[in-house]
Protein backbone atom coordinates (compact mmCIF):
# COMPACT_ATOMS: atom_id res chain seq x y z
CA UNK A 1 0.00 0.00 0.00
CA UNK A 2 2.89 2.34 0.79
CA UNK A 3 4.12 2.18 -2.80
CA UNK A 4 0.61 2.91 -4.14
CA UNK A 5 0.37 5.99 -1.92
CA UNK A 6 3.85 7.12 -2.96
CA UNK A 7 2.94 6.85 -6.65
CA UNK A 8 -0.37 8.62 -5.92
CA UNK A 9 1.48 11.40 -4.06
CA UNK A 10 3.86 11.80 -6.98
CA UNK A 11 0.91 11.86 -9.35
CA UNK A 12 -0.78 14.67 -7.36
CA UNK A 13 2.49 16.60 -7.22
CA UNK A 14 2.92 16.20 -10.98
CA UNK A 15 -0.68 17.28 -11.66
CA UNK A 16 -0.24 20.41 -9.57
CA UNK A 17 2.66 21.31 -11.85
CA UNK A 18 0.57 20.87 -15.01
CA UNK A 19 -0.17 24.32 -16.40
CA UNK A 20 -2.93 23.04 -18.69
CA UNK A 21 -4.74 21.35 -15.84
CA UNK A 22 -4.47 24.37 -13.56
CA UNK A 23 -5.68 26.52 -16.45
CA UNK A 24 -8.69 24.23 -16.94
CA UNK A 25 -9.54 24.34 -13.25
CA UNK A 26 -9.15 28.11 -13.03
CA UNK A 27 -11.19 28.63 -16.20
CA UNK A 28 -13.94 26.43 -14.80
CA UNK A 29 -13.93 28.35 -11.52
CA UNK A 30 -13.88 31.73 -13.27
CA UNK A 31 -16.77 30.73 -15.55
CA UNK A 32 -18.76 29.51 -12.55
CA UNK A 33 -18.23 32.75 -10.68
CA UNK A 34 -19.06 34.82 -13.77
CA UNK A 35 -22.26 32.89 -14.50
CA UNK A 36 -23.35 32.98 -10.86
CA UNK A 37 -22.77 36.72 -10.60
CA UNK A 38 -24.78 37.32 -13.79
CA UNK A 39 -27.62 35.13 -12.58
CA UNK A 40 -27.50 36.74 -9.16
CA UNK A 41 -27.83 40.17 -10.77
CA UNK A 42 -30.83 38.92 -12.75
CA UNK A 43 -32.44 37.72 -9.54
CA UNK A 44 -31.79 41.08 -7.88
CA UNK A 45 -33.38 42.81 -10.85
CA UNK A 46 -36.54 40.72 -10.36
CA UNK A 47 -36.57 41.70 -6.68
CA UNK A 48 -35.98 45.33 -7.59
CA UNK A 49 -38.75 45.42 -10.18
CA UNK A 50 -41.15 43.86 -7.65
CA UNK A 51 -40.16 46.44 -5.03
CA UNK A 52 -40.70 49.24 -7.57
CA UNK A 53 -44.23 47.94 -8.25
CA UNK A 54 -45.08 47.57 -4.55
CA UNK A 55 -46.18 51.26 -3.88
CA UNK A 56 -48.51 51.00 -6.86
CA UNK A 57 -50.06 47.87 -5.45
CA UNK A 58 -50.44 49.54 -2.04
CA UNK A 59 -52.27 52.50 -3.58
CA UNK A 60 -55.04 50.12 -4.59
CA UNK A 61 -55.28 48.84 -1.07
CA UNK A 62 -58.77 50.19 -0.63
CA UNK A 63 -60.26 48.83 -3.83
CA UNK A 64 -59.99 45.05 -3.34
CA UNK A 65 -56.43 44.81 -4.50
CA UNK A 66 -55.48 42.25 -1.85
CA UNK A 67 -56.01 39.41 -4.32
CA UNK A 68 -53.77 41.06 -6.92
CA UNK A 69 -51.10 41.56 -4.32
CA UNK A 70 -51.15 37.85 -3.48
CA UNK A 71 -50.88 37.02 -7.16
CA UNK A 72 -47.94 39.37 -7.47
CA UNK A 73 -46.32 37.79 -4.49
CA UNK A 74 -46.80 34.35 -5.94
CA UNK A 75 -45.39 35.51 -9.24
CA UNK A 76 -42.48 37.12 -7.45
CA UNK A 77 -41.76 33.97 -5.48
CA UNK A 78 -41.92 31.87 -8.63
CA UNK A 79 -39.58 34.22 -10.47
CA UNK A 80 -37.12 34.29 -7.57
CA UNK A 81 -37.24 30.51 -7.26
CA UNK A 82 -36.69 30.14 -10.98
CA UNK A 83 -33.74 32.52 -10.84
CA UNK A 84 -32.29 30.68 -7.82
CA UNK A 85 -32.70 27.33 -9.56
CA UNK A 86 -31.11 28.81 -12.67
CA UNK A 87 -28.14 30.05 -10.66
CA UNK A 88 -27.68 26.68 -8.98
CA UNK A 89 -28.18 24.71 -12.20
CA UNK A 90 -25.72 26.97 -14.01
CA UNK A 91 -23.25 26.68 -11.17
CA UNK A 92 -23.58 22.91 -11.27
CA UNK A 93 -23.51 22.71 -15.08
CA UNK A 94 -20.25 24.61 -15.40
CA UNK A 95 -18.45 22.94 -12.50
CA UNK A 96 -19.64 19.54 -13.70
CA UNK A 97 -18.55 20.08 -17.31
CA UNK A 98 -15.25 21.63 -16.22
CA UNK A 99 -14.71 18.76 -13.80
CA UNK A 100 -15.39 16.22 -16.53
CA UNK A 101 -12.76 17.84 -18.75
CA UNK A 102 -10.31 17.90 -15.86
CA UNK A 103 -11.04 14.23 -15.05
CA UNK A 104 -10.62 13.17 -18.67
CA UNK A 105 -7.34 15.06 -18.90
CA UNK A 106 -5.98 13.63 -15.64
CA UNK A 107 -6.92 10.00 -16.12
CA UNK A 108 -6.27 9.65 -19.84
CA UNK A 109 -2.76 11.09 -19.51
CA UNK A 110 -1.87 9.50 -16.16
CA UNK A 111 -0.04 6.51 -17.63
CA UNK A 112 0.32 7.68 -21.24
CA UNK A 113 2.36 10.76 -20.31
CA UNK A 114 4.71 8.66 -18.14
CA UNK A 115 5.30 6.31 -21.08
CA UNK A 116 5.76 9.21 -23.52
CA UNK A 117 8.23 11.04 -21.26
CA UNK A 118 10.04 7.81 -20.34
CA UNK A 119 9.76 8.40 -16.59
CA UNK A 120 7.91 5.10 -16.17
CA UNK A 121 11.16 3.24 -16.95
CA UNK A 122 12.86 4.58 -13.84
CA UNK A 123 9.81 4.08 -11.62
CA UNK A 124 9.34 0.47 -12.72
CA UNK A 125 13.06 -0.27 -12.39
CA UNK A 126 12.44 0.09 -8.65
CA UNK A 127 10.57 -2.63 -6.75
CA UNK A 128 7.24 -1.28 -7.99
CA UNK A 129 4.84 -3.68 -9.67
CA UNK A 130 2.72 -2.63 -12.60
CA UNK A 131 -0.51 -2.93 -10.65
CA UNK A 132 0.89 -0.75 -7.85
CA UNK A 133 1.86 1.85 -10.41
CA UNK A 134 -1.53 1.88 -12.14
CA UNK A 135 -3.52 1.94 -8.91
CA UNK A 136 -1.26 4.69 -7.57
CA UNK A 137 -1.87 6.76 -10.68
CA UNK A 138 -5.63 6.26 -10.40
CA UNK A 139 -5.61 7.11 -6.70
CA UNK A 140 -3.69 10.32 -7.42
CA UNK A 141 -6.38 11.32 -9.91
CA UNK A 142 -9.12 10.45 -7.40
CA UNK A 143 -7.49 12.70 -4.80
CA UNK A 144 -7.32 15.64 -7.23
CA UNK A 145 -10.95 15.11 -8.29
CA UNK A 146 -12.01 14.87 -4.63
CA UNK A 147 -10.29 18.21 -4.09
CA UNK A 148 -12.15 19.65 -7.06
CA UNK A 149 -15.52 18.35 -5.78
CA UNK A 150 -14.74 19.71 -2.31
CA UNK A 151 -13.84 23.14 -3.69
CA UNK A 152 -17.04 23.25 -5.78
CA UNK A 153 -19.09 22.15 -2.74
CA UNK A 154 -17.55 24.81 -0.54
CA UNK A 155 -17.91 27.42 -3.31
CA UNK A 156 -21.63 26.74 -3.70
CA UNK A 157 -22.10 26.92 0.07
CA UNK A 158 -20.26 30.25 0.29
CA UNK A 159 -22.17 31.54 -2.70
CA UNK A 160 -25.55 30.53 -1.27
CA UNK A 161 -24.70 32.17 2.06
CA UNK A 162 -23.42 35.42 0.59
CA UNK A 163 -26.12 35.75 -2.08
CA UNK A 164 -29.02 34.51 0.07
CA UNK A 165 -29.79 31.68 -2.32
CA UNK A 166 -31.63 28.79 -0.72
CA UNK A 167 -30.02 25.54 -1.88
CA UNK A 168 -32.41 22.95 -3.23
CA UNK A 169 -32.21 19.26 -2.38
CA UNK A 170 -30.68 18.16 -5.68
CA UNK A 171 -27.77 20.60 -5.57
CA UNK A 172 -26.80 19.40 -2.10
CA UNK A 173 -25.88 16.01 -3.53
CA UNK A 174 -24.36 17.40 -6.71
CA UNK A 175 -20.66 17.51 -5.64
CA UNK A 176 -20.80 13.85 -4.60
CA UNK A 177 -22.66 12.70 -7.72
CA UNK A 178 -20.40 14.83 -9.90
CA UNK A 179 -17.39 13.21 -8.21
CA UNK A 180 -18.80 9.70 -8.84
CA UNK A 181 -19.47 10.54 -12.49
CA UNK A 182 -15.97 11.93 -12.95
CA UNK A 183 -14.41 8.79 -11.47
CA UNK A 184 -16.45 6.68 -13.88
CA UNK A 185 -15.36 8.84 -16.81
CA UNK A 186 -11.78 8.75 -15.55
CA UNK A 187 -11.61 4.99 -15.13
CA UNK A 188 -12.94 4.45 -18.64
CA UNK A 189 -10.59 7.09 -20.09
CA UNK A 190 -7.65 5.47 -18.29
CA UNK A 191 -8.55 2.03 -19.66
CA UNK A 192 -8.97 3.35 -23.21
CA UNK A 193 -5.72 5.34 -23.02
CA UNK A 194 -3.88 2.01 -22.65
CA UNK A 195 -5.04 1.11 -26.15
CA UNK A 196 -5.08 4.45 -27.98
CA UNK A 197 -4.00 8.11 -27.93
CA UNK A 198 -5.20 9.92 -24.78
CA UNK A 199 -7.22 12.49 -26.75
CA UNK A 200 -9.14 9.79 -28.64
CA UNK A 201 -9.56 7.89 -25.36
CA UNK A 202 -11.01 11.01 -23.69
CA UNK A 203 -13.46 11.72 -26.51
CA UNK A 204 -14.59 8.10 -26.62
CA UNK A 205 -14.96 7.93 -22.84
CA UNK A 206 -17.04 11.13 -22.79
CA UNK A 207 -19.40 10.05 -25.57
CA UNK A 208 -19.66 6.44 -24.42
CA UNK A 209 -22.59 7.21 -22.11
CA UNK A 210 -25.84 5.30 -22.63
CA UNK A 211 -27.75 8.59 -22.76
CA UNK A 212 -27.49 8.50 -26.55
CA UNK A 213 -29.46 5.25 -26.79
CA UNK A 214 -33.05 4.27 -26.12
CA UNK A 215 -34.11 1.68 -23.56
CA UNK A 216 -34.71 -0.79 -26.39
CA UNK A 217 -31.12 -0.63 -27.58
CA UNK A 218 -28.84 -3.26 -25.94
CA UNK A 219 -26.07 -0.65 -25.82
CA UNK A 220 -28.14 1.22 -23.23
CA UNK A 221 -27.46 -1.60 -20.77
CA UNK A 222 -23.81 -2.04 -21.70
CA UNK A 223 -22.58 1.55 -21.73
CA UNK A 224 -22.08 3.64 -18.60
CA UNK A 225 -25.12 5.59 -17.43
CA UNK A 226 -23.55 8.99 -16.84
CA UNK A 227 -26.82 10.88 -17.25
CA UNK A 228 -28.22 9.45 -14.01
CA UNK A 229 -25.54 11.40 -12.18
CA UNK A 230 -26.41 14.62 -13.93
CA UNK A 231 -28.59 16.71 -11.61
CA UNK A 232 -28.81 19.75 -13.91
CA UNK A 233 -32.52 19.33 -14.80
CA UNK A 234 -33.41 18.22 -11.30
CA UNK A 235 -31.86 21.41 -9.93
CA UNK A 236 -33.58 23.48 -12.59
CA UNK A 237 -36.96 21.89 -11.85
CA UNK A 238 -36.35 21.93 -8.13
CA UNK A 239 -36.94 18.14 -7.90
CA UNK A 240 -35.87 16.06 -4.95
CA UNK A 241 -33.15 13.40 -4.88
CA UNK A 242 -33.71 10.52 -2.48
CA UNK A 243 -30.88 9.33 -0.31
CA UNK A 244 -31.71 5.82 -1.57
CA UNK A 245 -31.03 6.97 -5.15
CA UNK A 246 -27.71 8.46 -4.10
CA UNK A 247 -26.69 5.17 -2.46
CA UNK A 248 -27.77 3.23 -5.53
CA UNK A 249 -25.83 5.54 -7.87
CA UNK A 250 -22.75 5.40 -5.63
CA UNK A 251 -22.80 1.60 -5.71
CA UNK A 252 -23.25 1.64 -9.47
CA UNK A 253 -20.25 3.99 -9.86
CA UNK A 254 -18.11 1.86 -7.52
CA UNK A 255 -19.02 -1.25 -9.46
CA UNK A 256 -18.24 0.41 -12.78
CA UNK A 257 -14.89 1.80 -11.59
CA UNK A 258 -13.82 -1.59 -10.20
CA UNK A 259 -14.62 -3.33 -13.50
CA UNK A 260 -12.76 -0.66 -15.50
CA UNK A 261 -9.74 -0.85 -13.19
CA UNK A 262 -9.62 -4.64 -13.43
CA UNK A 263 -9.69 -4.40 -17.21
CA UNK A 264 -7.01 -1.70 -17.13
CA UNK A 265 -4.81 -3.86 -14.87
CA UNK A 266 -5.25 -6.80 -17.22
CA UNK A 267 -4.22 -4.67 -20.20
CA UNK A 268 -1.37 -2.90 -18.38
CA UNK A 269 0.12 -6.22 -17.21
CA UNK A 270 1.36 -7.01 -20.71
CA UNK A 271 1.63 -3.54 -22.24
CA UNK A 272 4.94 -2.57 -23.82
CA UNK A 273 6.14 0.45 -21.88
CA UNK A 274 8.66 2.06 -24.21
CA UNK B 1 26.51 -17.15 -9.10
CA UNK B 2 25.01 -15.69 -12.24
CA UNK B 3 23.69 -12.13 -12.04
CA UNK B 4 22.14 -12.11 -15.52
CA UNK B 5 21.14 -15.16 -17.53
CA UNK B 6 19.63 -14.68 -20.97
CA UNK B 7 18.53 -17.72 -22.95
CA UNK B 8 17.48 -17.65 -26.61
CA UNK B 9 15.98 -14.21 -26.24
CA UNK B 10 14.09 -12.89 -29.28
CA UNK B 11 12.13 -9.73 -29.82
CA UNK B 12 10.12 -9.12 -32.95
CA UNK B 13 8.00 -6.00 -33.42
CA UNK B 14 4.91 -6.81 -35.44
CA UNK B 15 4.00 -4.58 -38.37
CA UNK B 16 6.89 -2.16 -38.10
CA UNK B 17 8.09 -0.15 -41.07
CA UNK B 18 6.07 -0.86 -44.24
CA UNK B 19 3.95 -3.28 -42.25
CA UNK B 20 6.84 -5.76 -42.04
CA UNK B 21 7.90 -7.44 -38.83
CA UNK B 22 11.15 -6.12 -37.39
CA UNK B 23 13.39 -8.39 -35.36
CA UNK B 24 15.34 -6.34 -32.84
CA UNK B 25 16.95 -9.24 -30.96
CA UNK B 26 17.61 -12.74 -32.38
CA UNK B 27 18.24 -15.80 -30.28
CA UNK B 28 20.47 -14.02 -27.78
CA UNK B 29 22.06 -16.10 -25.02
CA UNK B 30 24.60 -14.85 -22.52
CA UNK B 31 25.52 -14.93 -18.86
CA UNK B 32 26.99 -12.27 -16.64
CA UNK B 33 28.64 -13.48 -13.44
CA UNK B 34 28.30 -11.69 -10.13
CA UNK B 35 31.05 -9.15 -9.51
CA UNK B 36 31.78 -8.70 -13.21
CA UNK B 37 31.83 -5.49 -15.27
CA UNK B 38 30.27 -6.56 -18.54
CA UNK B 39 30.39 -4.38 -21.66
CA UNK B 40 27.47 -4.65 -24.04
CA UNK B 41 28.55 -3.23 -27.39
CA UNK B 42 27.14 -2.79 -30.83
CA UNK B 43 26.37 -0.17 -33.45
CA UNK B 44 23.10 1.79 -33.34
CA UNK B 45 20.10 -0.47 -33.82
CA UNK B 46 22.02 -3.55 -32.70
CA UNK B 47 19.37 -4.40 -30.09
CA UNK B 48 21.26 -3.36 -26.94
CA UNK B 49 18.55 -1.12 -25.50
CA UNK B 50 15.82 -3.59 -26.48
CA UNK B 51 17.67 -6.31 -24.55
CA UNK B 52 17.98 -4.00 -21.54
CA UNK B 53 14.26 -3.19 -21.72
CA UNK B 54 13.50 -6.91 -21.69
CA UNK B 55 15.77 -7.36 -18.66
CA UNK B 56 13.77 -4.62 -16.91
CA UNK B 57 10.46 -6.21 -17.91
CA UNK B 58 9.42 -3.03 -19.75
CA UNK B 59 8.83 -5.09 -22.88
CA UNK B 60 8.09 -8.78 -23.24
CA UNK B 61 10.31 -11.11 -25.28
CA UNK B 62 8.76 -12.84 -28.27
CA UNK B 63 10.70 -15.98 -27.29
CA UNK B 64 13.26 -16.94 -24.70
CA UNK B 65 13.79 -16.14 -21.06
CA UNK B 66 15.78 -13.74 -18.94
CA UNK B 67 16.69 -14.13 -15.28
CA UNK B 68 18.29 -11.79 -12.76
CA UNK B 69 19.96 -13.51 -9.81
CA UNK B 70 18.07 -16.67 -10.70
CA UNK B 71 14.65 -14.98 -10.63
CA UNK B 72 12.60 -14.36 -13.77
CA UNK B 73 12.64 -10.68 -14.78
CA UNK B 74 8.86 -10.53 -14.32
CA UNK B 75 9.40 -10.88 -10.56
CA UNK B 76 9.33 -7.30 -9.23
CA UNK B 77 11.03 -8.33 -5.99
CA UNK B 78 14.32 -8.85 -7.84
CA UNK B 79 14.34 -5.10 -8.59
CA UNK B 80 15.43 -4.55 -4.98
CA UNK B 81 18.85 -5.72 -6.15
CA UNK B 82 18.81 -3.72 -9.38
CA UNK B 83 19.75 -0.16 -10.30
CA UNK B 84 19.09 1.22 -13.77
CA UNK B 85 20.28 4.28 -15.66
CA UNK B 86 18.59 4.75 -19.05
CA UNK B 87 20.19 6.10 -22.20
CA UNK B 88 18.25 9.36 -22.13
CA UNK B 89 17.58 10.16 -18.51
CA UNK B 90 13.98 11.34 -18.29
CA UNK B 91 13.32 12.33 -14.74
CA UNK B 92 10.29 13.63 -12.87
CA UNK B 93 11.53 17.15 -13.48
CA UNK B 94 9.06 18.92 -11.19
CA UNK B 95 11.11 17.79 -8.17
CA UNK B 96 14.29 19.34 -6.89
CA UNK B 97 17.30 17.01 -6.86
CA UNK B 98 16.98 16.05 -3.20
CA UNK B 99 13.20 15.46 -3.35
CA UNK B 100 13.65 13.31 -6.44
CA UNK B 101 16.12 11.07 -4.65
CA UNK B 102 13.82 10.96 -1.61
CA UNK B 103 10.95 9.87 -3.85
CA UNK B 104 12.99 7.05 -5.39
CA UNK B 105 14.31 6.07 -1.96
CA UNK B 106 10.68 5.72 -0.85
CA UNK B 107 9.94 3.46 -3.80
CA UNK B 108 12.94 1.33 -2.80
CA UNK B 109 11.42 1.09 0.68
CA UNK B 110 14.52 2.63 2.22
CA UNK B 111 14.16 3.09 6.00
CA UNK B 112 13.49 6.73 6.98
CA UNK B 113 16.50 6.70 9.32
CA UNK B 114 19.08 6.00 6.62
CA UNK B 115 17.41 7.91 3.78
CA UNK B 116 18.72 11.47 4.41
CA UNK B 117 22.27 10.28 5.01
CA UNK B 118 22.28 8.13 1.86
CA UNK B 119 20.81 10.94 -0.26
CA UNK B 120 23.42 13.39 1.04
CA UNK B 121 26.20 10.88 0.45
CA UNK B 122 25.21 10.44 -3.19
CA UNK B 123 24.69 14.14 -3.80
CA UNK B 124 28.22 14.69 -2.50
CA UNK B 125 29.71 11.78 -4.45
CA UNK B 126 28.26 13.09 -7.71
CA UNK B 127 29.05 16.76 -7.06
CA UNK B 128 25.39 17.74 -6.88
CA UNK B 129 25.35 19.21 -3.37
CA UNK B 130 25.09 22.74 -4.73
CA UNK B 131 22.15 21.80 -6.97
CA UNK B 132 20.29 19.67 -4.43
CA UNK B 133 17.51 22.24 -3.97
CA UNK B 134 17.34 23.22 -7.64
CA UNK B 135 14.46 21.98 -9.85
CA UNK B 136 15.57 19.04 -11.99
CA UNK B 137 14.04 20.76 -15.05
CA UNK B 138 16.77 23.41 -14.67
CA UNK B 139 19.57 20.82 -14.67
CA UNK B 140 22.06 20.59 -17.52
CA UNK B 141 22.35 17.29 -19.42
CA UNK B 142 25.42 16.31 -17.43
CA UNK B 143 23.72 17.09 -14.11
CA UNK B 144 20.63 15.12 -15.14
CA UNK B 145 22.91 12.19 -16.01
CA UNK B 146 24.58 12.43 -12.60
CA UNK B 147 21.31 12.58 -10.66
CA UNK B 148 20.13 9.67 -12.80
CA UNK B 149 23.22 7.74 -11.75
CA UNK B 150 22.54 8.70 -8.12
CA UNK B 151 19.02 7.23 -8.27
CA UNK B 152 20.43 4.03 -9.77
CA UNK B 153 22.89 3.64 -6.87
CA UNK B 154 20.49 4.86 -4.19
CA UNK B 155 19.60 1.52 -2.63
CA UNK B 156 23.12 0.13 -3.06
CA UNK B 157 22.00 -2.48 -5.63
CA UNK B 158 23.99 -5.62 -6.42
CA UNK B 159 23.49 -5.14 -10.14
CA UNK B 160 23.70 -1.90 -12.11
CA UNK B 161 22.35 -1.78 -15.65
CA UNK B 162 23.73 1.30 -17.37
CA UNK B 163 22.66 2.27 -20.87
CA UNK B 164 25.11 4.77 -22.42
CA UNK B 165 25.91 6.21 -19.00
CA UNK B 166 28.58 8.70 -20.01
CA UNK B 167 27.02 10.05 -23.19
CA UNK B 168 26.31 13.48 -21.66
CA UNK B 169 29.34 13.75 -19.40
CA UNK B 170 32.44 15.86 -19.95
CA UNK B 171 35.91 14.23 -19.71
CA UNK B 172 36.19 15.06 -15.99
CA UNK B 173 32.74 13.60 -15.35
CA UNK B 174 33.69 10.48 -17.32
CA UNK B 175 36.84 9.98 -15.29
CA UNK B 176 34.88 10.37 -12.02
CA UNK B 177 32.24 7.99 -13.29
CA UNK B 178 34.88 5.41 -14.23
CA UNK B 179 36.42 5.67 -10.77
CA UNK B 180 33.01 5.09 -9.17
CA UNK B 181 32.47 1.99 -11.31
CA UNK B 182 35.88 0.59 -10.39
CA UNK B 183 35.10 1.22 -6.71
CA UNK B 184 31.73 -0.52 -7.10
CA UNK B 185 33.44 -3.49 -8.73
CA UNK B 186 35.91 -3.61 -5.84
CA UNK B 187 32.89 -3.90 -3.55
CA UNK B 188 31.66 -6.90 -5.53
CA UNK B 189 28.87 -5.22 -7.52
CA UNK B 190 27.93 -6.46 -10.97
CA UNK B 191 27.79 -3.84 -13.72
CA UNK B 192 26.18 -4.34 -17.12
CA UNK B 193 27.17 -1.40 -19.25
CA UNK B 194 26.09 -0.55 -22.76
CA UNK B 195 28.32 2.04 -24.39
CA UNK B 196 29.62 3.40 -27.67
CA UNK B 197 32.79 4.68 -26.07
CA UNK B 198 35.03 1.68 -26.70
CA UNK B 199 38.11 3.08 -24.95
CA UNK B 200 36.06 3.46 -21.78
CA UNK B 201 34.69 -0.08 -21.95
CA UNK B 202 38.18 -1.40 -22.66
CA UNK B 203 39.50 0.23 -19.49
CA UNK B 204 36.91 -1.09 -17.07
CA UNK B 205 35.20 -4.18 -18.46
CA UNK B 206 36.13 -7.75 -17.60
CA UNK B 207 34.18 -9.20 -20.51
CA UNK B 208 32.33 -7.81 -23.50
CA UNK B 209 29.60 -8.93 -25.87
CA UNK B 210 29.30 -7.48 -29.37
CA UNK B 211 25.90 -7.34 -30.99
CA UNK B 212 24.88 -6.49 -34.54
CA UNK B 213 21.39 -6.56 -36.03
CA UNK B 214 20.14 -8.24 -32.89
CA UNK B 215 22.64 -11.11 -33.13
CA UNK B 216 25.45 -11.86 -30.75
CA UNK B 217 28.69 -11.69 -32.76
CA UNK B 218 31.34 -12.18 -30.09
CA UNK B 219 31.54 -12.64 -26.34
CA UNK B 220 34.49 -13.02 -23.99
CA UNK B 221 37.43 -11.27 -22.37
CA UNK B 222 39.60 -9.00 -24.52
CA UNK B 223 42.36 -11.60 -24.77
CA UNK B 224 39.83 -14.29 -25.70
CA UNK B 225 38.37 -12.11 -28.41
CA UNK B 226 41.69 -10.94 -29.77
CA UNK B 227 42.04 -13.00 -32.97
CA UNK B 228 45.65 -13.35 -34.14
CA UNK B 229 47.77 -12.61 -31.10
CA UNK B 230 50.64 -10.26 -31.88
CA UNK B 231 53.98 -11.46 -30.49
CA UNK B 232 57.05 -9.32 -29.83
CA UNK B 233 60.41 -11.06 -29.64
CA UNK B 234 63.18 -9.13 -27.92
CA UNK B 235 66.74 -10.10 -29.00
CA UNK B 236 70.26 -8.98 -28.06
CA UNK B 237 71.91 -8.86 -31.51
CA UNK B 238 70.74 -8.83 -35.08
CA UNK B 239 73.20 -10.44 -37.51
CA UNK B 240 73.00 -9.34 -41.16
CA UNK B 241 71.69 -12.72 -42.48
CA UNK B 242 68.81 -12.58 -39.99
CA UNK B 243 67.92 -9.04 -41.01
CA UNK B 244 68.07 -10.14 -44.63
CA UNK B 245 65.78 -13.06 -43.89
CA UNK B 246 63.29 -10.83 -42.02
CA UNK B 247 62.97 -8.28 -44.83
CA UNK B 248 61.15 -10.87 -46.92
CA UNK B 249 58.46 -11.29 -44.20
CA UNK B 250 55.75 -9.11 -42.62
CA UNK B 251 57.71 -8.93 -39.36
CA UNK B 252 58.53 -5.42 -38.12
CA UNK B 253 61.95 -4.76 -36.61
CA UNK B 254 62.51 -1.82 -34.29
CA UNK B 255 65.63 -0.64 -32.54
CA UNK B 256 64.91 1.57 -29.56
CA UNK B 257 67.34 2.45 -26.73
CA UNK B 258 69.57 -0.47 -27.69
CA UNK B 259 66.64 -2.90 -27.53
CA UNK B 260 65.87 -4.88 -30.69
CA UNK B 261 62.25 -5.99 -31.08
CA UNK B 262 60.73 -8.15 -33.81
CA UNK B 263 56.91 -7.76 -34.01
CA UNK B 264 55.11 -10.77 -35.49
CA UNK B 265 51.42 -10.06 -36.36
CA UNK B 266 50.43 -13.75 -36.40
CA UNK B 267 51.35 -17.13 -34.99
CA UNK B 268 52.64 -18.60 -38.25
CA UNK B 269 55.12 -15.79 -38.77
CA UNK B 270 56.26 -16.04 -35.16
CA UNK B 271 57.19 -19.67 -35.70
CA UNK B 272 59.18 -18.97 -38.87
CA UNK B 273 61.01 -16.02 -37.22
CA UNK B 274 61.88 -18.18 -34.22
CA UNK B 275 63.29 -20.85 -36.59
CA UNK B 276 65.37 -18.22 -38.38
CA UNK B 277 66.76 -16.89 -35.10
CA UNK B 278 67.54 -20.41 -33.97
CA UNK B 279 69.40 -21.19 -37.23
CA UNK B 280 71.68 -18.19 -36.61
CA UNK B 281 71.94 -18.89 -32.88
CA UNK B 282 70.36 -15.61 -31.85
CA UNK B 283 69.07 -15.73 -28.30
CA UNK B 284 65.51 -14.56 -27.60
CA UNK B 285 65.72 -12.51 -24.43
CA UNK B 286 62.02 -11.92 -23.92
CA UNK B 287 58.68 -12.80 -25.55
CA UNK B 288 55.76 -10.38 -25.17
CA UNK B 289 52.19 -10.98 -26.29
CA UNK B 290 50.11 -8.04 -27.43
CA UNK B 291 46.28 -8.38 -27.73
CA UNK B 292 44.16 -6.42 -30.18
CA UNK B 293 42.55 -3.24 -28.97
CA UNK B 294 38.78 -3.35 -28.35
CA UNK B 295 38.30 -1.09 -31.32
CA UNK B 296 40.14 -3.56 -33.56
CA UNK B 297 38.10 -6.44 -32.12
CA UNK B 298 34.87 -4.48 -32.53
CA UNK B 299 35.45 -3.59 -36.16
CA UNK B 300 36.64 -7.07 -37.03
CA UNK B 301 33.46 -8.50 -35.44
CA UNK B 302 30.84 -6.43 -37.19
CA UNK B 303 29.90 -6.25 -40.82
CA UNK B 304 30.60 -2.71 -42.02
CA UNK B 305 27.48 -0.79 -43.05
CA UNK B 306 27.05 -0.25 -46.80
CA UNK B 307 28.71 2.96 -48.03
CA UNK B 308 26.36 5.78 -48.99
Amino acid sequence: MKIIFLVAGDSIYALLHQRLLLGLMLASLALTIFFSVVMSKARNQITQSFSDNQPMTNSFAFGGTNQMSQADQRKFREQVEQASSGIQAGFYGITSFGGSLVALFIFSTAVASEIRRGTIRLTLSKPVSRHQFLLGKYLGGVAVMAGYALVSGVAILIFSQTQNVELNSAIKWSPWLMFCRQLMLGSLAMLLSLFMHPIIASVLAYFAGNGFYSLHNPLYYLLPGYQDFNVFFKVLEGSLINFKDVVYLSLYATDFVIIMLLLALWRFRTKELV
Amino acid sequence: MTAIRIENLCKTYRGGQNGKDTTAVRDLSLEVKEGEIFGFLGPNGAGKTTTIHMLLNLIRPTHGTAHLFGQPVTDTAVHRRLGYLPESVNLHDYYCGRSLLNFYAGLCDMPAKVKPARVNELLKLLNLEGAAEKRVSKYSKGMAQRIGFAQAMLHDPDLLILDEPTASLDPVGRKEFRDILIELKRRGKTIFISSHILSEVETICDRVAILQNGELKRIGTLSELSSGKITKLVIKSLPAPVLEGLTATAAEVTLLHGRITIRCPDEELRQSVEELLCQHQVEIVQTETEVQSLEEIFFSSITPPPKL
